[in-house]
C-alpha cells in the first residue's frame, strides 16, 4: 500500500491503472479458488465431500416423494482417476432441470424455504461436478428416470466456470433398468486416503437413516459393504413454514418489506411471518409505535382547589359561540377530565372532539375544526401547568425509590423532569423510552449536582419504569409497508418492536426428528453394544429457527473398549466427518463430566473413554454451520444447551444401567467365590462330623439374597418350593416342564399340554422372606423327568435346586 | 486320648457339627466372638483380672471374607482333631506352612498372624485351651534364675532341676507348657520378672538372685504366655510377690499390663495367665526426673501410645494417671540400661534396693 500511497501524488491515473484489472469473477471460479470451503480441499477429502453431496441429495430427492431410499455408491479406480458412481430410486429429475442441477452452482429449490433439509444452498453437487471436471477434465454423466416415462435422460455436462451456466456436451434418451430414480457418474483426481471417514459418512448415514438400504462398494473393499433397512416407516414430511419474527435481521427484513403485497404493516406482519395472527401484530405495531412516535405523558387531572380552571380557559378560548353552548361545553370538558385520574393529550383531544359534536348536536351551533383545536389548546395548557406535572412526576419517584430518599431529593428531580417535558418542542408530551431515560439522566445529574444527595442507576432505572408505565401509546397510524421499506432506522424500530415482543416459538412440523425410538434403532442396527439409551428433546428455537437435539449412547458389547468413546455428530440427518475439534457437540461432549455418568474419563475432563458411541443429532430449518462445507455445528449456547440435556438425559438411563451391572457383577463374584468356598466348607464339616454333605443352598441363596427354587417329589407329590431371600416381592414366572400328566396342580397355574410333554406354569408373587409352594401330582413321582425354567429374575439372583 | 484330649477333640468336633447344622437347616453357618478389643475389656471383681465384656461380633458366611475365615475354620477344626488322636503336637509356625498343603486353595492362611488369630478363637469358642489343642508357640526362650527347685515332665522323663545350682548362666528353660512342672522347694523372697536379657544378664552377674533371693524371670520382651503362666502359678502356689521391672516407656508399661491384669488379644485367658497383684518397679517416668536418666525424646508413635494408654481400661489407676501424664509432660523415655550412667551396680545396690523397699517388698 505505501508504494502505491507515495506515487499517488505524482500519478493521478493509477486508479484507472488499477480499475482496468478489476472484473467480476464468476460464482465458479470462485470456487475453483476456494474449493476448501466447501470441502473439497484434497483428493481424499474431496472424494468423501462428493459422496456425501450425492447422497444428501439422493435421500432428500426420495424421502420427498415418499420413497424409502435405496442408494447405490461405488468408487473404482479408472486409470489415473476414481469413478464415481451413486444411484438412487428417487423419482427423478426432469429433462429440463437436469443440466441446471447439476452444472450450475446456487441452483436449487432449498435455499429460500424453511424447513429441514439435508442440502441447503444448491452448491453441493454441482459442486462435486466442477471439482471432477477441473480433476479430471471430464464431464458428468448423468442418467434421470422419472416415475411412468418409458425411457431415460442421459447427459454428459460440465460448469461453464466463466458464467455459472451448465455446458451440455452430449445429451440422449436411454434405457435403464430402474423405474425412476437418478444416477450420477463422476471421475475426479483422489485417492482413498480417507476410507475411514467414508465408511464412517456410509455407517453414520445408516444409523441416523433406519429407513434406507445404503449399499457401498470401492477398491479396498471384498463385499460390498450393504446397510439394510431398519425399519420401513419414513421421518414424517416436513412443513416448509414461514420465518419467525425473532429470527429475522434488518436485511432480511427490509428484502421482505420491499416485496410484500401487504399494504399495512400490521397485515404485513401477519402475512409474512409464522406466528402472527391479529393479536400479536397488534402488539408488535404498539410497540413499534412507541419507538417510532414515542409515547405521550398522561397527567394527573386538576382537583378542584387547584388554580387550573378548565372551564374558565374554556370560555375564553371558545370565541363566537352562544354563550349557552359554550358554558355548556366548557363544564362538560372539565367535568370529563375532572373524572380521570390521568389525562394525556390524545385523550384530551377525543374528549374535546367528542363533545364538541354533542354540543353541535345539542345547540345546532357549529364547532369547526380551529375552534376545537383552541379547545386543545387551552384545556391542555391548564392540564400541564407546572404544578400538576411536578406532583404526578412526584408521586411516581417516590414510590419508585427507597423511602430513604429525603423529599427534598425527589422534589428536585420532579421539578427537574416537568421541565424536561415542558421544554420539549412537542406540546403533546411525548418521549421514546431513550428520550425518558434522558430526561431522568439529566435530571438526577442536576439534583447530584445541586445538592449531596446521590440518585444511583437503580433508582433511575425505577423511575423510568414508572413512568414509562403511566406513559400512553398513542394512536397514530404507522406508516405504510412502503414508507418503512424505504427507511433503515424505521424499519430497525419495527425490528425491535417485533423482537420485544413475546411471540409463540415457531411451529416445529417443519422439523423430522428421527425420534428416540428410531435413534435407538439405528444404533442397534449398527452396534452390537449391551446397552442403548436415546432422548429427544422438545423444540427450541435460535433466532426464529426452530430446533430439535436428539441423543443416543450405546455401551459395552463388542464397541471398541480402547481409547476415546466414539462421538457421532449430526446435522439434519447428515453425518458430520471432519472438523470434530470445532463443533459445538464435540464441545458439550467434552463439557460433561461423565464420571457422574459412570465412564471413565481421563483428568474428569475431554472424551470419556470406554467402549461408548455416543450420537447427537441436531435437526432445524437452519443448522448454524461453522463453515460453508457444513462439518461443525457452530457453538451457539441455545443449541449447546440442548445437546447438553439430551445428552444428559440419555446418559442418565446409562448410568443407572452401569450401576446395576456393577452390583450385579459384584453380586457374581461373591456368589462365584461362595459358590467355591463354601462346598468345600460342607465336605470338610462332613468329614469331621463323620456325616453326609449338608445342602449349602439354602444358606446359599440366604446369603445373596436369592430367590430360591426347590423341588420336592414324595411319591406322585411334587412340591416347587419359592424362597424369596431377598428384600423386596417378587415376580416370577416358573414353569415345571414335565413328561407325565399333571393333576391337582396348585392354583394360578396353566398347563399346557405339548407332545407329551406338560408345561405347568405359575406366576406367584413372593414377598420378601416367604416361600410359595407350587404342587402337583403325577402318576409315577420316581419314573417322571422335570425340567423347571423360572423367568421374571436376573440369573445371578436366582439359584435353582431341582 | 487322654481325658484332656478327648475332651478337647470333643468340643471340637461340637463346633464343627453346629456348623454343619446350621448349613443343613438353610441358615448361614456363623461364629460368635467376644469382641476383642480394649474397649470391650472389663475388670472381673472376681478374679482381679481383666476379661472381655458382652460385645460380640460374629463372623458369619455372609460376606466372601467372613465365609473365608469360617473355611479356615473348619480345616483347622479337622487338623487339631486328627492331632489329637494321633497324639502329636505341632507349632503355631507349622500350623501356617501347613495350611499351604491343604487341598483348599482358599483355606490356606495369607500370614502367621492370621492363624495365631484362629486358634485364639477357637480356644474362645471351644473353651479349650491352645496347650490342650497340642498347639505351642516356637520356644521364647524364656529362663528362670533362683533359689528354686522343680520338677518337670520331659519326653526323657521326670528331671529335677534347682535352679540356680543345676543351671548355667543362662538359667532354667521355661517349657511351653509350664503345668507338666511340679514345684518342690524354694527360698524364694520375691519373684522379679526383667524385660531385657541386658538387665537381666546385669543382675545374675551382680549375684542378685542369690543375694536378695530373688527369683529373676526373664520376660524377653512381651512376654510368651508359658512365662505368664509360670509367673502365675508361682505366685498363687508359693504366696510369694511379684514385681516388674522393664524400659522407662509406653510398650514397656504394656509388658507390666499383661503380666499384670491380662492382655487384650487373650483376655479369655485372663484368669489363667494374669497375676493380678504384681506391681510396677520401674523405670517410672518420676525415676527419669528423679535420677536424671540419660533420655530418648518420645517419637510420635510413643505420645500416641501413651495417650491410647490413658483410655486404656487396665491403666486407669491413679497412680498410672499421674505417672503418664508426667511423661507426656516431659515428652521423654528411658531404658533400664540407662540406670549404668550411674555405675554398674547402682541398679543393684542403689536402684532396686530402694525402690522395692520403697513398695515393701524388701
Amino acid at each position: 500500500m505505501t508504494s502505491f500511497q507515495s506515487t499517488l501524488g505524482e500519478d493521478g491515473g493509477i486508479a484507472e491503472e488499477l480499475a482496468e484489472n478489476q472484473r467480476a469473477i464468476s460464482i465458479a471460479e470462485f470456487f475453483e479458488k476456494n474449493k476448501h470451503m466447501l470441502g473439497f480441499d484434497s483428493g481424499a477429502r474431496g472424494l468423501v465431500t462428493a459422496v456425501k453431496e450425492a447422497v444428501d441429495n439422493a435421500l432428500d430427492a426420495t424421502e420427498e416423494a415418499g420413497i424409502a431410499p435405496d442408494i447405490y455408491v461405488e468408487i473404482a479406480e479408472a486409470d489415473d482417476y476414481y469413478r464415481l458412481i451413486v444411484e438412487d430410486n428417487g423419482p427423478g429429475i426432469t429433462k429440463e432441470q437436469i443440466p441446471r442441477v447439476f452444472g450450475k452452482l446456487l441452483y436449487g429449490s432449498r435455499f429460500h424455504a424453511r424447513e429441514q433439509s439435508r442440502g441447503q444452498q444448491g452448491i453441493g453437487i454441482s459442486a462435486a461436478v466442477l471439482y471432477s471436471q477441473l480433476t479430471s477434465g471430464k464431464p458428468a454423466k448423468i442418467t434421470s428416470r422419472t416415475r411412468g416415462s418409458a425411457d431415460a435422460q442421459y447427459f454428459e455436462l460440465v460448469v461453464d466456470t466463466d458464467d455459472n451456466e451448465p455446458e451440455i456436451r452430449n445429451e440422449q434418451t436411454t434405457s435403464w433398468d430402474r423405474p425412476h430414480g437418478t444416477r450420477i457418474e463422476l471421475e475426479m483426481e483422489a485417492n482413498m486416503r480417507a476410507r475411514a471417514q467414508l465408511h464412517d459418512y456410509i455407517k453414520h448415514t445408516a444409523v441416523v437413516n433406519p429407513h434406507a438400504r445404503v449399499e457401498l462398494r470401492e477398491p479396498g473393499l471384498d463385499e460390498p459393504l450393504k446397510f439394510e433397512r431398519g425399519t420401513d416407516t419414513l421421518p414424517d414430511e416436513t412443513e416448509e413454514i414461514r420465518p419467525h419474527p425473532h429470527g429475522v435481521e434488518l436485511g432480511t427484513l427490509l428484502k421482505m418489506l420491499e416485496a410484500t403485497e401487504s399494504y399495512s404493516v400490521s397485515g404485513f406482519l401477519q402475512e409474512e411471518f409464522t406466528r402472527v395472527g391479529n393479536k400479536t401484530s397488534t402488539k408488535v405495531c404498539n410497540r413499534f409505535r412507541d419507538r417510532h412516535f414515542g409515547r405521550e405523558m398522561a397527567w394527573g387531572t386538576p382537583a378542584p382547589h387547584d388554580e387550573a380552571d378548565i372551564e374558565d380557559a374554556l370560555i375564553d378560548a371558545v370565541a363566537n359561540k352562544s354563550a349557552a353552548a359554550t358554558d355548556w361545553f366548557a363544564a362538560r370538558v372539565e367535568e370529563t377530565v375532572g373524572d380521570r385520574e390521568r389525562i394525556s393529550h390524545h385523550e384530551l383531544v377525543e374528549i374535546v372532539g367528542n363533545l364538541a359534536d354533542a354540543a353541535e348536536a345539542e345547540f345546532d351551533e357549529t364547532f369547526g375544526e380551529t375552534v376545537r383545536e383552541n379547545a386543545v389548546d387551552a384545556a391542555w395548557a391548564e392540564c400541564t401547568r407546572t404544578d400538576l406535572l411536578t406532583t404526578t412526576l412526584y408521586e411516581r419517584i417516590d414510590n419508585a425509590t427507597s423511602t430513604r430518599k429525603d423529599d427534598a431529593t425527589v422534589q428536585g428531580v420532579a421539578e427537574r423532569l416537568a421541565d424536561k417535558f415542558a421544554a420539549t418542542d412537542d406540546p403533546r408530551h411525548r418521549a421514546t423510552r431513550d428520550e425518558l431515560v434522558a430526561y431522568v439522566d439529566r435530571s438526577a445529574d442536576r439534583i447530584e449536582e445541586a445538592t449531596e444527595a446521590t440518585f444511583g442507576d437503580t433508582a433511575r432505572e425505577n423511575v423510568v419504569e414508572a413512568c414509562w408505565a403511566i406513559m400512553q401509546t398513542v394512536p397514530d397510524d404507522l406508516p405504510k409497508v412502503k414508507t418503512v421499506a424505504d427507511d433503515r432506522d424505521t424499519a430497525s424500530e419495527l425490528l425491535e418492536a417485533m423482537r420485544a415482543t413475546d411471540i409463540l416459538a415457531p411451529p416445529t412440523d417443519c422439523l423430522s426428528p428421527i425420534t428416540a425410538d428410531l435413534v435407538e434403532a439405528g444404533l442397534r442396527k449398527e452396534f452390537d453394544a449391551d446397552f442403548y439409551a436415546a432422548a429427544t428433546r422438545d423444540a427450541e428455537v435460535h433466532g426464529g429457527d426452530p430446533f430439535i437435539v436428539e441423543a443416543g449412547i450405546a455401551y459395552g458389547g463388542e464397541l471398541e473398549s480402547d481409547g476415546s468413546a466414539n462421538v457421532m455428530r449430526f446435522a439434519n440427518r447428515v453425518p458430520l466427518v471432519y472438523q470434530r475439534g470445532a463443533c459445538a457437540i464435540t464441545d458439550v461432549v467434552k463439557d460433561i463430566g461423565w464420571r457422574n455418568y459412570g465412564l471413565d474419563q481421563p483428568g474428569g475432563r475431554g472424551l470419556p473413554s470406554g467402549p461408548a458411541v455416543v450420537m447427537v443429532h441436531v435437526a432445524s430449518t437452519n443448522v448454524p454451520f461453522t463453515s460453508e462445507s457444513k462439518d461443525a455445528v457452530a457453538n451457539v449456547p441455545t443449541i449447546e444447551d440442548e445437546i447438553e440435556l439430551a445428552i444428559r438425559e440419555a446418559a442418565r438411563e446409562l448410568k443407572s444401567y452401569l450401576n446395576r451391572r456393577r452390583s450385579l457383577e459384584k453380586r457374581r463374584r461373591k456368589q462365584e467365590v461362595l459358590g467355591r468356598i463354601l462346598p468345600e466348607m460342607a465336605d470338610k464339616l462332613a468329614a469331621v462330623t463323620g456325616q453326609e454333605r449338608p445342602n449349602i443352598d439354602g444358606a446359599l441363596g440366604r446369603i445373596m439374597n436369592n430367590v430360591l427354587v426347590e423341588r420336592t417329589v414324595e411319591e406322585g407329590a411334587v412340591t416347587l418350593a419359592v424362597r424369596n431371600h431377598s428384600e423386596r416381592k417378587e415376580e416370577l414366572d416358573v414353569t415345571d416342564i414335565v413328561d407325565q400328566e399333571p393333576t391337582a396342580v396348585s392354583d394360578g397355574a396353566s398347563v399346557v399340554d405339548l407332545d407329551d410333554e406338560w408345561f405347568v406354569q405359575w406366576s406367584p408373587s413372593v414377598s420378601a422372606g416367604e416361600t410359595a409352594q407350587l404342587t402337583y401330582e403325577v402318576s409315577d413321582g420316581d419314573g417322571a423327568t422335570f425340567d423347571v425354567d423360572v423367568e421374571g429374575i436376573e440369573g445371578e439372583k436366582l439359584t435353582v435346586d431341582t | 486320648m487322654s481325658t484332656q484330649d478327648e475332651r478337647a477333640r470333643r468340643q471340637l468336633i461340637d463346633l464343627a457339627a453346629a456348623f454343619y447344622d446350621q448349613f443343613d437347616q438353610g441358615e448361614v453357618p456363623e461364629m460368635t466372638l467376644p469382641t476383642r478389643t480394649k474397649s470391650n475389656i472389663e475388670y472381673d471383681e472376681d478374679s482381679g483380672v481383666w476379661v472381655y465384656g458382652d460385645r460380640t461380633s460374629t463372623r458369619s458366611a455372609n460376606s466372601v471374607r467372613g465365609a473365608r475365615k469360617l473355611l479356615k475354620a473348619t480345616y483347622t477344626i479337622d487338623f487339631l482333631a486328627r492331632q489329637l488322636e494321633e497324639g502329636r503336637s505341632s507349632t503355631l509356625r507349622e500350623l501356617y506352612y501347613l495350611s499351604e498343603s491343604w487341598d483348599s486353595d482358599e483355606a490356606a492362611f495369607a500370614d502367621q498372624d492370621e492363624s495365631n488369630q484362629l486358634i485364639e478363637d477357637l480356644e474362645i469358642v471351644s473353651d479349650v485351651t491352645r496347650e490342650d489343642f497340642h498347639m505351642r508357640p516356637e520356644e521364647s526362650g524364656a529362663t528362670l534364675m533362683g533359689p528354686l527347685e522343680l520338677r518337670e515332665q520331659t519326653r526323657r522323663g521326670e528331671r529335677e532341676i534347682h535352679c540356680q545350682k543345676d543351671v548355667g548362666e543362662g538359667g532354667y528353660q521355661i517349657p511351653n507348657n509350664p503345668d507338666t512342672i511340679d514345684f518342690l522347694d524354694h527360698d524364694i523372697e520375691f519373684i522379679l520378672c526383667v524385660e531385657t536379657g541386658g538387665m537381666r544378664d546385669r543382675l545374675v552377674e551382680n549375684g542378685f538372685d542369690t543375694d536378695y533371693n530373688a527369683l529373676i524371670v526373664h520376660l524377653k520382651g512381651q512376654p510368651a504366655r508359658a512365662t505368664r503362666r509360670i509367673t502365675k502359678r508361682l505366685h498363687d502356689e508359693l504366696d510369694v510377690p511379684v514385681v516388674v521391672f522393664t524400659d522407662g516407656d509406653p510398650w514397656s508399661y504394656r509388658i507390666y499390663g499383661s503380666v499384670a491384669y491380662g492382655s487384650i488379644k487373650s483376655a479369655h485367658l485372663s484368669e489363667y495367665l494374669a497375676t493380678p497383684e504384681a506391681d510396677f518397679v520401674g523405670i517410672q517416668p518420676e525415676d527419669i526426673v528423679e535420677y536424671d536418666l540419660p533420655t530418648d525424646p518420645l517419637a510420635d508413635s510413643d505420645v500416641n501410645a501413651l495417650e491410647s494408654e490413658l483410655d486404656d481400661p487396665r491403666f486407669t489407676t491413679d497412680y498410672w494417671k499421674e505417672q503418664i501424664e508426667l511423661q507426656l509432660d516431659i515428652g521423654k523415655k528411658a531404658e533400664q540400661q540407662a540406670l549404668a550412667s550411674r555405675g554398674l551396680d547402682f541398679v543393684t545396690d542403689e536402684y532396686l534396693p530402694e525402690r522395692l523397699s520403697e513398695m515393701g517388698v524388701l
